[in-house]
């Protein structure tokens, strides 16, 4: 519950309209508590008068009343309904920058899942129960004590008897609210499994309808629906209990009125008006009491969001600005690793172990070995992506740790392995890489050297076409070719390549490695690679043992000639290249070579 | 961007409230379950004739005993009397509170029989698409046919159709009952009803609107939120925090503008609402008391008249609501009956000539094959060639030149444009497809593993899969290893899509699959996917053990699949450019020596 205070404190940061919105509230219901006893007064009255000229000023009076509380109504949840929301984007952009904040290492072992719904599920709950769920309670809050003080008034045997029934709603209702929460999970996960089924029949449907296994995969859906069915049927039953409990509850209060009352009413001691305020009282809290039912449902579910956004803002941001007072401008680039280890939080062995290589300001450095060596990691730790735990990592012979974030990263041209590229404009993609604002002849520029002129040209917007669904879908190729673009609009000192030209095919590769060299002169390029041809020029090559130690360092010819793992798969290489890759280009030659003839 | 591009299209299909012909097609699916039926209407029934009981209980009790009690000095008589009516409404009670539980129960129990149905039977026929109706559509579109689209319809079913009709029953039936009680008081209501139904109805259309705009901007920011985490490192590597930070505010901002205009609406609606009871509320106030004075009405009529005007406010003010649920649920309809209005072409025949029994190897021939998937970008150009019994044929050639096509054909995943294809002499389109089928086996590109067991995945439930012959596949696609090394071996489970799975280990459990069954003939598509070495030396050895002995359709990147081949065949660009053996390929001194050649000296 403290937590749930904590975080209340953001909503008085809109104290007017919050305390104007609270203030509404009882005025709400005390013109709506009023209306009830002008009605039961006028029933009273209405028995001994001789005419009926009175009930205009009463109507008068209920008027004002009405409109009193329809219009103190508008403003409760209009005022704090909004403020609520209001919250929540504070709440969420604080949650944004937090996440954009921490290292690496943290999104790298928690699920994007698990972290998404602390921004969307999380920071709901804890809405729905402080903006709305205050409002509704304190609403009850209100209006439950009021009409019982009334009532006791009048008839305190009544008043303190019609509360039994109402306590036995709230306490049915807390009762049956896990066993509700429990089985709507249960029909929501159920759901999941139905969309997971139909996804992976209708993607794998070649499969299916090449086996013809159209009637087992009906049965096992059929399975999966009917659990839904059931699971729906069994949180149906939950809510008819539920409503059960709430109805019955509810209309023995009315049978204790009718009792109690009724008796009294016998006897004289209670007027008829009276007794219809007690009816029309308890018709008034029925829907407040359910509220508060339903958000004491809420709130445990509330408190458990509301410790994991917190969990989340008090993490810790392990990566630290270094202190050396260098600007980007000062930097030159050349990159060493001292003895370098790494392991992986949750690793069992070290990715890395004693890593020891430099490369100077300007020269080229391939990185290479089997599958699972550590090539990206080493190239994390460049720009602090994640830390090493031992050794040094320097540029211009700083400690990266000592280099400010924005010197150090603003120094680096990186493009990752995954090639990722937002939903955005295909130019704003590239834009994204510089620091400055950059010219649409330099965009221009830029996706010539790429060799992506062509392909851009061929968009239907051009380079201000959308990426991603809504736009253009690009290849694994022109992905990895755009992020190496918006890697150089940074005009970076150092260049970090990490295996990105895997998709692109040898011609490509070839024509785009010229292009780099010419782009990457005078700058330190760092490079990552599957395929040995993507380093075959490099100053120096580091090979890296499956375990992420030094196998060996040198040039291509030395390690061409010298027997181990490069050589070997040098040779491999070079035997593999796809066949079919070989024929498109011999059949695009001899088209070229025809059409040459023609001309 | 405008807010209709970021709506879903597909919502807006059709937007009328009621459609008799689409009801009465969904009226076939709720005929089976007819009973349950009627028995969430019977439910509904008794519990509405048990609410009004009450309201005439009070009015019995106040003008009864209460009423004639006044000025007698033995109040006994009248105090036992008043014990029977409140004798009689606690019975009540007990009889409403059960039919309570049932009223929920039963309209969910009758909502999900039927739509459960009604899901099987459109999962069902979608599988019988023809592929290029698959083609055509995302996966995701096709998914929501089978879940928003069907729980639309469920809705409809449990808090749509029925309480629908049955709360303009209660409206109509209440109305009436306020005529018994007073005239004058029930024109006033009647009168001053339709306020309230068009403050319902009125706001139906802004709040459907509203919260759409809602969904779609909530889509968009957590979509934005989701990408950024996917993209974290380049955000961070560029520190790019600020710019995605505002990017994020942006989307956020639309987000809550859409949030206000529903929190708006709301704020509005209730109080409206309200404000229309109160009119009501009012006028019977001024003509009751008038009638009171008059002594035309009683005590106990004016309570019963109140209680009744309380039955009504709920169903009107729950009009628009159910309004929306009916509107969205035809659109549903319409969508899920178009899917089931599309029937498959690639069918069997209904009089399917006979072929050889499983067991023996096929004969296959391509006659003059001619195929487009799309009016005029011929895929195929008269292609012809034979796989005699037991024989390998080979395709080889550059991405888009067709090959996968011949696949697509041969196991009629679409019919030929023209030209026939000759299974043992019968053409494909006219022997019976499942019997077909069973007797390939297939590996095909980015092979597909389902969530389940590495068990279920291989056996599918397929007749002739025997313990035997899983293991001597297993051992024959190099897939023991695979296997013995999970946990669980067989039953361990295979994550959705078989992610946990490296692209060289699903195709062996691919090839295993394949193999399985004992197939006559078989096919390979093989897959572009760079793996290591290692598991590519596996996945050669699995293939030779794979082809021995049966009619095999290879398409081939990797030369050593192929050497061995009894017939390859070079494709480019829809058409065979040469064919003939390795040796004879080598010799002919054409394309596929030239890249043969290619290949061994080095291609950089």
């Amino acid at each position: 519950m403290a937590i749930l205070l904590r975080f209340f404190r953001r909503f008085l940061l809109y104290k007017a309209p919050l305390l104007l919105g609270l203030l509404s509230i009882p005025l709400a219901q005390l013109a709506d508590v009023g209306i009830t006893l002008l009605v039961g007064n006028s029933l009273d009255r209405a028995k001994d008068a001789t005419d009926a000229e009175w009930i205009q000023t009463v109507l008068l009076w209920m008027a004002v009343y009405a409109v009193g509380h329809c219009v103190m109504r508008f403003y409760q949840r209009w005022l704090i309904v909004v403020v609520s929301r209001r919250v929540e984007v504070d709440l969420k952009n604080e949650l944004f920058k937090k996440l954009t904040s921490l290292p690496f290492s943290f999104h790298d072992r928690s699920r994007s899942g698990d972290v998404v719904s602390r921004l969307t599920s999380d920071v709901e709950a804890v809405r729905m129960v402080l903006g709305p769920g205050i409002m509704y309670t304190l609403g009850a809050l209100i209006i439950v004590p009021i009409s019982l003080a009334i009532l006791f008034t009048i008839q305190p045997l009544l008043a303190v008897l019609m509360v039994l029934p109402m306590f036995a709603m709230g306490f049915t209702m807390k009762l049956l609210s896990g066993r509700l929460h429990r089985q709507s999970t249960a029909v929501q996960e159920s759901i999941a499994g139905i969309s997971h089924r139909a996804q992976e029949n209708f993607g794998g449907i070649r499969i299916v309808k090449g086996y013809s296994r159209e009637d087992q995969q009906a049965r096992l859906f059929e399975v999966t629906s009917a659990e839904n069915r059931n699971n729906q049927i069994e949180l149906g039953n939950a809510r008819g209990l539920t409503n059960a409990a709430i109805h019955g509850s509810f209309d023995t209060t009315f049978a204790v009125i009718l009792a109690v009352g009724g008796i009294a009413a016998v006897d004289r001691t209670l007027p008829v008006g009276d007794l219809f305020k007690f009816i029309d009282l308890t018709l008034k809290v029925f829907w407040p009491l359910i509220a508060i039912g339903w958000i004491l449902g809420m709130l445990p579910r509330a408190v458990a969001s509301g410790e994991r956004i917190e969990e989340l803002l008090d993490e810790e941001n392990s990566i630290q600005d270094g202190d050396l007072k260098l600007d980007v401008s000062e930097i030159e680039g050349s990159v060493a690793f001292e003895n370098v280890s790494f392991t992986y939080e949750r690793g069992t062995r070290p990715a890395l172990s004693g890593i020891s290589v430099q490369i100077a300001a300007g020269e080229t450095l391939g990185i290479v070995g089997p599958t699972g060596s550590g090539k990206s990691t080493l190239l994390n730790l460049v720009g602090r992506l994640f830390e090493a735990d031992s050794g040094h990592v320097l540029v211009d012979d700083h400690s990266v740790r000592d280099l400010p974030l924005d010197t150090l990263r603003g120094s680096l041209g990186y493009v990752p392995q995954d090639s990722f590229l937002f939903s955005e404009a295909y130019d704003e993609n590239i834009r994204f890489g510089a620091d400055g604002e950059i010219s649409d002849e330099e965009i221009d520029r830029l996706i010539e050297r790429v060799a992506m002129k062509d392909e851009v040209a061929e968009f239907s917007e051009g380079k201000k076409t959308l990426v991603g669904e809504r736009g253009v879908t690009l290849s694994g190729g022109q992905r990895q070719r755009t992020c190496i673009a918006r890697a150089l609009a940074r005009n970076p000192k150092i260049l970090v390549l990490d295996d990105c030209l895997s998709a692109v095919d040898t011609e490509t590769e070839r024509q785009l490695l010229g292009s780099l060299q010419a782009a990457g002169h005078g700058r330190t390029v760092l490079v990552a690679a599957h395929r040995l041809t993507t380093v075959q020029r490099a100053h120096k090559i580091l090979v890296l043992t499956a375990e992420g130690g030094v196998e060996t360092i040198g040039t291509h010819e030395e390690l061409r000639s010298r027997p181990g793992w490069y050589a070997d798969t040098w040779e491999q290489q070079q035997r593999t290249e796809s066949l079919a890759q070989s024929i498109e280009r011999e059949v695009a030659e001899a088209a070229n070579a025809s059409a040459g003839r023609q001309a | 961007m405008s807010s209709a591009d970021d709506i879903d299209h597909s919502e807006l299909v059709a937007t009328k409230a009621w459609d008799s012909s689409l009801f009465k097609r969904l009226f076939r699916y709720v005929r089976p379950h007819k009973p349950l039926f009627f028995a969430s209407f019977a439910v509904l029934l008794l519990l509405f004739a048990g609410e009004l009981l009450g309201t005439r209980i009070w009015r019995g009790a106040i003008d009864g005993p209460i009423k004639d009690a006044a000025g007698q000095a033995d109040k006994s008589p009248y105090l036992s009397e008043l014990y029977l009516w409140v004798g009689g409404y606690l019975a009540l009670i007990v009889f409403t509170t059960v039919l309570r539980y049932f009223e929920t129960a039963t309209l969910t129990k009758t909502g999900q029989a039927i739509v459960h149905d009604l899901r099987s039977a459109v999962f069902r026929h979608i599988q019988r698409l023809d592929l290029g109706f698959f083609d055509k559509r995302p996966t995701g579109s096709l998914v929501t046919r089978v879940t928003t689209d069907i729980e639309n319809l469920s809705e409809m079913f449990t808090s749509g159709v029925i309480v629908l009709l049955f709360d303009l029953i209660k409206v109509v039936v209440v109305l009436a009952i306020l005529f018994t009680i007073n005239v004058k008081l029930a024109l006033i209501t009647v009168a001053t009803t339709p306020i309230l139904i068009a403050v319902s109805l009125s706001f139906r259309g802004g709040a459907r609107r509203a919260h759409r705009e809602v969904r779609a901007r909530l889509a968009k920011l957590n979509g934005y939120l989701q990408e950024v985490l996917n993209g974290i490192r380049v955000v961070q590597v560029f520190r790019r925090e600020e710019r995605v930070g505002q990017r994020f505010d942006e989307a956020l901002r639309e987000y809550f503008i859409a949030n206000k205009k529903t929190i708006f609406l709301f704020a509005l609606f209730f109080p409206a609402m309200s404000f229309a009871v109160y009119i009501i509320q009012g006028a019977a106030l001024w003509a009751g008391v008038r009638a009171i004075v008059d002594v035309n009405l009683t005590y106990g009529e004016f309570v019963q008249f109140w209680l009744l005007l309380n039955m009504l406010v709920r169903p009107i003010r729950e009009l628009g609501e159910r309004y929306n649920i009916l509107q969205s649920a035809f659109a549903s309809a319409e969508r899920v009956f178009q899917v089931l209005d599309t029937k498959p072409e690639v069918v069997s025949p209904a009089r399917p000539r006979a072929i050889a029994a499983a067991g023996t190897s096929p004969h296959v021939v391509f006659e003059d094959v001619h195929f487009r998937y799309v009016k005029d970008t011929p895929v195929l150009k008269g292609v012809s060639f034979e796989i005699p019994p037991g024989k390998t044929v080979a395709v080889v050639g550059a991405t888009g030149a067709g090959k996968s096509t011949l696949v697509n054909l041969l196991l009629r995943y679409y019919d030929v444009s023209s030209g026939r294809i000759l299974l043992d002499g019968e053409d494909v389109r006219e022997v019976d497809l499942e019997s077909m089928r069973s007797r390939f086996g297939l590996v095909l590109q980015e092979d597909f593993l389902f969530a389940g067991t590495v068990r279920d995945n291989l056996v599918m439930e397929r007749e002739g899969v025997t313990e035997g012959s899983l293991e001597t596949a297993l051992e024959a696609a190099q897939a023991l290893d695979l296997v013995e090394r999970m946990d669980g071996g067989l039953d361990a489970e295979v994550a959705e899509r078989g992610s946990t799975f490296s692209t060289g280990e699903r195709q062996l459990l691919a090839m295993a699959r394949a193999l399985a069954a004992n197939p006559d003939l078989v096919i390979l598509d093989e897959a572009t996917a760079a793996v290591d070495s290692a598991t590519e030396h596996k996945i050669e050895r699995a293939t030779a053990r794979l082809l021995a002995g049966r009619s095999a359709l290879v398409i081939a990147h990797r030369l050593s699949t192929i050497r061995d081949a009894d017939e390859i065949l070079v494709m480019a660009r829809g058409e065979i450019r040469e064919r003939g053996t390795h040796a004879e390929l080598l010799a002919q001194d054409g394309l596929y020596a030239k890249l043969h050649a290619l290949q061994f000296t080095g291609a950089a």
